[in-house]
């Protein structure tokens, strides 16, 4: 039973991806429990040094009786925060500055507009879900075990129920009918095959063969790829040793595995290595027009198989 | 370099390459500008540009290889669609909709619910009332000590009639408008709307006890031949506060009503359904809060008199329902 769980969780989309009309799956990849708790305790600081800086206000200005002033306080934190959360939101269409520096992003669950409805309704329930039963733990003592205990038991599964839940939704989230993403930073990176490797005028150009690139995949490609992004960037002594080190490794190691004849030179390794990965991007993608995706060096075994 | 020794997938990043860099500028104004206050060129450069980056993510999650690429075409086409689909609400009007229509509009809705929570008020004052004449001694069970403030069947009738009449203790205005809200009452009103969330019991035994104590509480005044004096110190915010707390057990219990009894739906999508009102009613019973924290924080302190204090208590409550039952009707 346990197993057929597990493949119906399986069969499910990935919670991640979402159909948008033109029909072309986009991904908003979920945040996590841990991003948006920090989100929280940074919006939870920024309100009570609001709240503290008021207090000090009233203070100053004989508003308040130092007797008073705990009362005034609580008071003041609440009439913050709530409004805080639900302003937030609504101004910067579901973040408020905590989430903005975590950069995550309330979305409607089916990808429409939020609402303000939905906006306040999640915020609301953030104070029955965590801050009630939290405050009630904090002013609690060891005299009433019961009503702690039970404000324990509440907290807790306030916190589980989005570990348990494919969108991590809160109780909130679920009413709203919102979820929360991490919102996606587009960064756009030089083409690593565009900057060809410009040959040195007595080296001749490297050539591979096409049974030479038949060995690798998309992802050692990928792999490459990425050690050749971080090429250049850490000018330190040790780590550029270091860097050294692995790139002869890995010319070795791939020289040796295509049986590529001719040795390479300290001076051409990484201009080797540019080569190689134009040679087998441009030989992968050639195999993938024609339907042979290669997801890494393993792909012939698995036809093998099935 | 000419395009010409490029392999295919880099050549198709050239072509597009100026395009996705103008999405991702109108993204960007979009998301800090918002939508309304961009021109009509630009919000369709963005809509025409995004279905256009859809097609590049489609066609390079075909032909490229080139992660970086991919990550950016699938990080920009997210963020453009959030712009497209899922744009900025006017905020215009929220509040005068809340006030004249949604509000009153979910009360009505959800008028059993409200029925329920003001039933088991009612209970548990019945209840509470008939058992302190039964025995004196109930009345300690159910008051919290803090709460009675020296008030019980031990007290004499003067010192009852001063804690009626009495010009209280030192606070008022602000100082007193701040610990009233923290009071017993709002704590419980936001515990019954809590509670019921998790399931409908705890909310409703909440209700209960709440009603418990106001009856042997007023039993007590009535024993002394207090009745009238204490209906018009409890009517000032009584009927306001006792209404909301009412109320947010209303919400309450229709939120535990779709968790317990979600019919043919699933549990989150009924919960969804009974968040709308649920909502409403919470908003509503802290508003009434407020206000019944202004009525005790000045008016019962300025007031001395049992008549006014019946006739501004049930005037104002008269007010609350008259917005409950007249506002917000559609014109047929």
């Amino acid at each position: 039973m346990f197993r057929r769980w597990k493949e119906s969780r399986r069969a499910l989309p990935s919670p991640d991806t979402l159909m948008p009309p033109e029909g072309v799956p986009l991904t908003l990849p979920i945040a996590g429990v841990g991003v948006r708790l920090a989100a929280q305790i940074t919006d939870i600081i920024i309100t009570t040094i609001a709240a503290v800086c008021l207090v000090i206000l009233l203070l100053v200005t004989n508003l308040t009786s130092p007797q008073t002033m705990v009362a005034v306080g609580a008071l003041l934190f609440f009439l913050i925060r709530i409004p805080y959360y639900v302003c937030a939101e609504i101004a910067w269409n579901g973040q408020t500055l905590g989430k903005r520096l975590m950069k995550i992003k309330v979305v409607s669950h089916d990808g429409g507009p939020l609402t303000a409805h939905a906006l306040v309704l999640r915020n609301l329930m953030k104070e029955a879900e965590i801050f009630l039963p939290g405050t009630l733990l904090l002013t609690l003592d060891a005299a009433t075990p019961l009503e702690s205990l039970a404000s324990l038991v509440w907290v807790l599964t306030a916190l589980l129920i989005p570990v348990f839940n494919r969108y991590r939704r809160r109780l909130g989230d679920m009413m709203a009918g919102t979820h929360v993403i991490h919102l996606p930073v587009p960064v756009l990176l030089k083409d690593l095959a565009s900057e060809a490797p410009r040959p040195l005028q007595n080296a001749k150009k490297i050539v591979f063969l096409a049974h030479q690139l038949d060995h690798y995949g998309a992802f050692e490609l990928q792999t490459l790829e990425t050690l050749l992004r971080n090429q250049g960037t850490p000018p330190g002594s040790v780590s550029a040793t270091q860097r050294d080190a692995t790139i002869t490794a890995i010319v070795e190691k791939i020289r040796k595995k295509i049986g590529y004849a001719d040795p390479v030179p300290p001076a051409d390794r990484l201009r080797f290595l540019q080569a190689f990965y134009n040679a087998q991007r441009e030989h992968l993608e050639q195999r993938q027009l024609f339907g042979d995706r290669r997801e890494n060096k393993h792909y012939a075994k698995g036809d093998a198989e099935t | 370099m000419n395009g010409d020794d490029l392999i295919r997938s880099a050549r198709f990043r050239k072509e597009r390459e100026a395009d996705w860099r103008r999405l991702e500028q109108l993204v960007m104004a979009a998301e800090s500008r918002g939508l309304q206050h961009m021109d009509f060129a630009e919000t369709r450069d963005l809509a025409s540009l995004y279905r256009q980056a859809t097609t590049s993510l489609a066609i390079a999650r075909e032909i490229s290889l080139d992660k970086a690429l991919l990550g950016y075409l699938e990080a920009l086409t997210a963020r453009a669609y959030l712009c497209v689909y899922a744009p900025q609400q006017r905020l215009g009007g929220l509040i005068e909709r809340f006030f004249t229509r949604s509000a009153p509009q979910a009360m009505r809705r959800s008028w059993l619910y409200i029925l329920l929570g003001f039933l088991c008020m009612a209970l548990g004052t019945l209840a509470g009332y008939l058992l302190y004449f039964e025995n004196n001694d109930w009345f300690y069970v159910f008051m919290p000590s803090e709460l009675s403030g020296g008030r019980g069947p031990d007290a004499t009738t003067e010192s009852l009639r001063d804690s009626i009449y009495g010009h209280d203790t030192g606070s008022t205005g602000l100082g007193a408008f701040a610990t009233y809200l923290f009071s017993h009452n709002t704590r419980i009103a936001i515990f019954v709307f809590g509670l019921g969330v998790f399931a409908c019991a705890p909310a409703i035994l909440l209700t209960f006890y709440n009603g418990l104590i106001l009856g042997a509480f007023v039993a007590v005044h009535v024993d002394r031949g207090l009745g009238p004096d204490i209906a018009g110190w409890l009517s000032v915010h009584g009927v306001t506060e006792l209404s909301a707390i009412c109320i947010a057990c209303g919400g309450g219990l229709q939120l535990g009503a779709a968790l317990l009894f979600p019919g043919d739906r699933t549990r989150a999508e009924a919960l969804r359904l009974a968040g709308r009102d649920a909502v409403k009613l919470a908003l509503v019973a802290a508003l009434m809060l407020i206000v019944a924290a202004v009525l005790e924080g000045f008016a019962r302190q300025l007031i001395n008199e049992t008549g006014p204090r019946l006739a501004i208590g049930w005037g104002v409550g008269a007010l609350w329902l008259a917005w409950f039952c007249l506002a917000g009707r559609e014109r047929s």
